[in-house]
């Protein structure tokens, strides 16, 4: 466990070095501040509004830092070189998978929640309330799918290069936030193998819109039944389990610069 | 006494570009412990081939490798050992010490422990007052004492040293050569790779040779070179003698 806490921390060190989070919060900062002039066009309820938009911003900000952060860890190390003396320690392909995305997982969740309590102040200040219990939830659940997200990130990491891992799990999760929640719509347009192939792809897929709890907030909703709240936690828990083993499955064997062993 | 490197009849083979290629065709050596051992070979010769393996990069198609008695894919068969790769770079945005500090987690090593083999490791190198800079600023040369820092830092029985003098200018060579000296000096054993003869003259006790994927030489330095020749006109006959490319 040292070890993967160890590894943990260095992706810490670098996300606090380098410039992405910076550059993430400010645009998070400059995006606010430009919704805040919606007041001057009179439109009711603005602090709903920006909850709205804050919270979207939040999710698309916190998934372009999750997946570039955690796209570039292993292509960089092996870039870099420094995966040799790295795995020439009693350090195992596993710990460094699991110590990569603890560290871009629990780095992308602090940089979501520094981003939520900011939107938050935003919120009050323009007199706006937040149902406590919903939000907590909402962040929770938002905390786990980006585990999930990390996890996929890094899976693809294991085998391809930093620009096309990003790219991918970007594609990827564009396609899987869009597309799973019309799959049911588009299964009634279509008949036979068409209609079985999109199921298969219906339970196949991940399902982001269970961790979406945006609109319960903005609407004031309230908070999910904690049975419900404990089955998407564990679905989650689950997903992320998966993804990281197929990492690990792509990693473990991968050989460094000299081409594929027989 | 199991010895610090044991390789049975090692091979390896590889697809490269959907072509098979064997890097390693059965080779066999020991390294005793407290000796210096120079692996030698022209590029291609499957030097970095064989170390990648003792270090558990890559997998052997047959043969053994062991590491103080243990097999080389087991994880614990590399907590008595350190390792300097080739190029030595690192992570630029830690400082030297974090880095040091890093790789002696790794090792299960802490508190004030950890803050002495640190302190050790920077004196032994000549790197504290550099230590508390950023990496991303050091020199090529300096780069490599981080690098010998790092390797040294669990006090290994084994250091093995990919090539050690590859782009270091005469003083970081004198430098690391003044290293492995002192090495040798407290009982380590050091096997490295390296096309620099002379710096190999000077500080081992036993050579192994290979060509294309075969041990063609092995013994001490007296054994194998004949009165007046150098080890380097030694190598490129070895290498030479059965159409090799000697590498200059």
């Amino acid at each position: 466990m040292t070890a993967v806490l160890v590894l943990a921390g260095v992706v810490w060190r670098e996300m606090l070095r380098k410039k992405d989070l910076y550059v993430l919060a400010l645009l998070l900062v400059a995006l606010t501040l430009l919704l805040l002039t919606v007041d001057t066009f009179g439109a009711k309820n603005v602090s709903r509004y920006l909850l709205d938009l804050g919270l979207l911003l939040i999710w698309l900000l916190s998934i372009v830092l999750a997946v570039t952060f955690t796209a570039r860890q292993i292509p960089e190390e092996e870039k870099r070189g420094t995966v040799f003396p790295l795995l020439a320690k009693p350090v195992s392909r596993w710990q460094l998978i699991l110590g990569k995305w603890l560290g871009c997982w629990t780095a992308s969740v602090s940089a979501t929640i520094l981003f939520f309590v900011f939107l938050l102040a935003v919120v009050y200040l323009r007199g706006g309330e937040v149902d406590g219990l919903a939000l907590i939830q909402c962040a929770a659940l938002y905390a786990v799918l980006l585990g999930v997200i990390a996890a996929i990130t890094l899976a693809l990491s294991a085998r391809m290069t930093y620009g096309a891992a990003a790219t991918t799990s970007f594609v990827l999760q564009g396609a899987v936030f869009m597309l799973v929640p019309r799959i049911p719509t588009l299964v009634g347009y279509e008949q036979g193998l068409r209609r079985s192939a999109l199921m298969v792809l219906y339970y196949l897929l991940p399902h982001y819109e269970l961790f979406d709890m945006r609109r319960r907030l903005v609407h004031e909703w309230g908070a999910i039944p904690w049975s419900a709240f404990g089955l998407i936690v564990v679905y989650g828990i689950v997903l992320t389990a998966f993804f990281l083993l197929l990492g690990w499955a792509a990693y473990r064997r991968k050989l460094f610069r000299r081409g594929e062993a027989l | 006494m199991p010895f610090p490197i044991e390789v049975e009849s090692l091979k390896a083979d590889f697809k490269v570009g959907g072509e098979r290629v064997s890097a390693l065709k059965g080779v066999s050596f020991r390294v005793e412990e407290g000796s210096v051992v120079g692996f030698l070979g022209p590029n291609g010769a499957g030097k970095t081939t064989s170390i990648h393996i003792l270090l558990g990069f890559v997998d052997f198609t047959g043969g053994a490798a062991r590491l103080f008695g243990e097999d080389v894919r087991r994880q614990s068969a590399r907590s008595r050992i350190g390792y300097l790769p080739e190029h030595p770079e690192s992570y630029r945005f830690l400082r030297g010490e974090e880095l040091l500090r890093m790789s002696g987690r790794l090792f299960g090593i802490k508190g004030k422990e950890l803050r002495n083999r640190v302190e050790g490791v920077l004196e032994r190198v000549g790197m504290q007052s550099a230590a508390r800079r950023f990496i991303g600023t050091y020199s090529r040369g300096m780069m490599q004492r981080i690098g010998v820092a790092q390797a040294l830092i669990n006090d290994p029985d084994l250091l093995i040293l990919d090539e050690p003098t590859g782009g270091l200018d005469p003083v970081g060579r004198l430098a690391m050569r003044d290293i492995i000296a002192e090495l040798k000096q407290d009982g380590k054993t050091v096997f490295f790779s390296s096309h620099e003869l002379s710096e190999v003259e000077r500080v081992c006790d036993r050579v192994i040779l290979l060509r294309a994927g075969e041990k063609v030489a092995e013994g001490g330095i007296d054994e194998l070179v004949a009165p007046g020749e150098s080890l380097e006109q030694y190598f490129i006959e070895q290498v030479c003698a059965s159409g090799g490319r000697a590498v200059q």
